[in-house]
């Protein structure tokens, strides 16, 4: 897409650069596979989790959610395994501008981004493909969340930033540069995406049927189901599935199943949702944390107001 | 910058509300009545429309909505890349690569294929090519053909060169209704059909091709000789669309059934192999059905121009609409799918003669006959 480059910015070559290849890796043989970081966690263990609300004082809801890395510095250049880090910001619900057609329900726009430094190949300023398709499944998880019958004529925008993605493959696997890997990374950070999303719309007030969560599971070679991978601890990924699950309704508003599962994913699906329902515990702190620090102002906010009373009295 | 309007669904509140009422009966009553909850519309399919392409189709359904689909293949230079697995044989992976070299000339390309030789684009009149909907019917497309590794492994021609396999999907009327069903069968019988030049030279010398296009070989073997390990022949896979309607699935929709989904799902599935009667399923998405934009229905009760009372105050008029859940006044769908549902689409896709397999030996049946 020649038209789609962009043309305002000096950029970085589109290229991208190999990662360098050292001395030791090639003359010692099982060097290199050494260094591969193993999971160390259950099958069914879920990575930590870190979510906050409210970070944007001027968007009307905002969340941030970290996934840390599991293991710790190592010698090498190649980094152990990926993390999460993804903010969102809510716009809205506002007026729609009035050269927009009637609408009877709200329009929500879903923007994804990648920051250019997120993943091991640089993104450019411009929304590619994987982005826009990102925003489409996040938009799907949340439409049939929100209660859009209630503000006929408005809009809200959801604008989610990705501040560090997880990586489809792990960097000391050639075959992982150009493009060879699986995509399974952008499942865990569609999940990533639907949580943080649901956080930041709970802080923004809007109704909502339930608390959308999301949750990845994938099959391993041998058959293993394991919930939360990494694809950079595991190589022979053969199928995964993220899901935007409402855990108090047991309905499934998104599924991104791909890979294959041969002719009965419904144990995947399970399993993405219990993961999720590790995100949904995580929402709920969340929320009564917020509900909290919302309590508090209100109430200090009331005496001061009774003290200001009290001095001009 | 301004929010893109979404489509409109341009059925009122009541049509809405009657439409649904009848999709939800046992048995449902279709939009078109003839046709049961697994009929596909009937179409009009060729295939080797374009003269100029490695392969191509054309499907027609029988509401106008035409689908062309032309499948490329152009040789690319690999990109050769500084890896320690290409110097020295002590690796196992390089070990295991070149004894299957020696062994087996079918499997030569055996995990070497790349996501990057597949390029799909689709182009739907009306729309700019960056926008939600083509973005989102090419990855999904892209996807379920990759998901396998079988086809991107045939690309592979040494280790400097391979095939690159461009797929232009084009949608020749406007889209009548969710087009990705129609577009994955087009793409199916296109790639069925795709031939590509044999390859004359051998090993890693510069790629020489015989110019008979009768020698041509089909990207996906036909095996009518001699059949390995007697698998059952790999056929690309194709995409149905299944929507939920209170308890009941209904197949292929029509624009007007899809405005009164409560859920859609997207079902790609691959023909079965030796190791598996059933087919398999290879991606599965949902998609956001367009009931959710639908406006709700006032209710008599409520709208003073009938002899109701207009609610007094917003809180008011909101829990009003909350109590009408089962009135029969529309309401826009809220929430999910249910996992059970989920389990049964998928149950009557891939079952034997199920939809998945109907399906794609009725496209096989195109090219035979």
């Amino acid at each position: 897409m020649a038209a789609n480059t962009d043309r305002r910015r000096i950029n970085a070559p589109s290229g991208g650069t190999s990662a360098p290849v050292f001395a030791k890796t090639v003359l010692e043989s099982g060097y290199l596979q050494s260094l591969r970081p193993n999971r160390t966690r259950g099958p069914n263990e879920l990575r930590k989790t870190f979510l906050q609300t409210g970070i944007v004082p001027s968007a009307s809801g905002s969340a941030y959610l970290e996934v840390p890395t599991a293991s710790s510095s190592q010698s090498t250049l190649i980094p152990p395994t990926s993390s999460l880090k993804i903010a969102a910001s809510i716009q809205g619900p506002k007026p729609l501008p009035r050269s927009a057609p009637f609408s009877p329900t709200l329009v929500l726009t879903t923007t994804v981004k990648f920051a250019p430094f997120a993943t091991r190949h640089r993104r450019g300023y411009i929304r590619d493909s994987a982005e826009r398709d990102l925003g489409v499944h996040l938009e799907t998880a949340l439409r049939g969340v929100i209660i859009g019958e209630r503000w006929p004529k408005s809009g809200v925008e959801v604008v989610i930033t990705i501040l560090e993605g997880d990586e489809d493959a792990w960097w000391g696997d050639s075959g992982a540069e150009g493009g060879a890997g699986s995509g399974f990374g952008l499942l865990n950070v569609l999940a990533g995406c639907i949580t943080v999303a649901s956080a930041a719309i709970m802080d923004a007030g809007i109704d909502c049927v339930d608390m959308v969560a999301g949750g990845v599971a994938a099959v391993t070679g041998d058959g293993q189901k394991v919930l939360d991978p990494c694809p950079a601890e595991h190589q022979d990924l053969v199928a995964a599935c993220a899901v935007g699950y409402l855990a108090s309704r047991d309905e499934i508003t998104e599924i991104w199943l791909k890979g294959d599962v041969g002719a009965d994913p419904d144990e995947l699906i399970e399993g993405a949702t219990h993961a999720a329902l590790g995100s949904v515990s995580v929402l709920r702190e969340v929320l009564l944390e917020n509900m909290e620090a919302k309590m508090n102002i209100t109430k200090e906010g009331s005496k001061r107001k009774l003290e200001d009373v009290e001095m001009t009295g | 910058m301004a929010p893109n309007q979404p489509q409109q669904v341009t059925l009122s509140p009541a049509e809405l509300s009657f439409l649904r009422s009848t999709l939800v009966q046992s048995p449902p009553i279709r939009f078109d009545h003839t046709k049961g909850p697994k009929d596909f519309r009937s179409m009009r399919a060729e295939y080797d429309v374009l003269p100029g392409a490695n392969g191509s189709a054309r499907i027609a359904l029988e509401d106008g909505t035409e689908a062309l689909v032309g499948v490329k293949a152009e040789v690319e230079k690999s990109q050769r890349r500084p890896s320690p697995d290409a110097r020295g044989n002590t690796l196992s992976v390089a070990a295991g690569d070149a004894e299957m070299r020696d062994t087996d000339a079918e499997n030569h390309g055996k995990g070497k294929g790349q996501n990057s030789w597949i390029e799909t684009s689709v182009e739907i009149p009306g729309f700019r090519d960056d926008d939600p909907l083509p973005v989102f019917l090419a990855s999904m497309l892209t996807e379920s053909l990759l998901a396998s590794g079988e086809l991107k492994d045939r690309l592979y021609i040494n280790s400097r060169f391979h095939w690159k396999l461009y797929i232009d999907i084009l949608l020749l009327s406007p889209p009548l209704s969710y087009p990705l069903a129609l577009l994955s069968m087009t793409t199916h019988l296109a790639l069925l059909t795709s031939r590509l030049p044999a390859l004359k030279s051998e090993k890693d010398e510069d790629p020489l091709f015989d110019d008979d296009w009768d020698a041509a070989v089909f990207l996906y073997p036909k095996n009518e000789g001699k059949s390995l390990f007697g698998a059952a022949e790999d056929k690309p896979p194709v995409i149905v669309l299944a929507m939920a309607v209170g308890p009941n699935i209904i197949f292929d929709p029509c624009m007007e059934e899809l405005a009164v989904a409560d859920a859609v799902l997207a079902v790609a599935c691959a023909n079965a192999t030796s190791s598996s009667t059933r087919a398999r399923i290879v991606s599965i998405r949902t998609i956001d059905p367009p009931s959710h934009l639908t406006p709700p229905g006032v209710p008599n009760s409520m709208n003073s121009a009938t002899g109701g009372t207009v609610p007094a105050s917003s809180a008011d008029a909101l829990t009003q609409r909350e109590l009408l859940a089962t009135s029969g006044v529309w309401t826009p769908p809220r929430g999910g799918m249910k996992r059970a549902l989920i389990s049964q689409v998928v149950k009557i896709v891939v079952e034997e003669g199920g939809v998945a397999e109907e399906v794609i030996s009725a496209l096989q049946a195109i090219e035979l006959g």
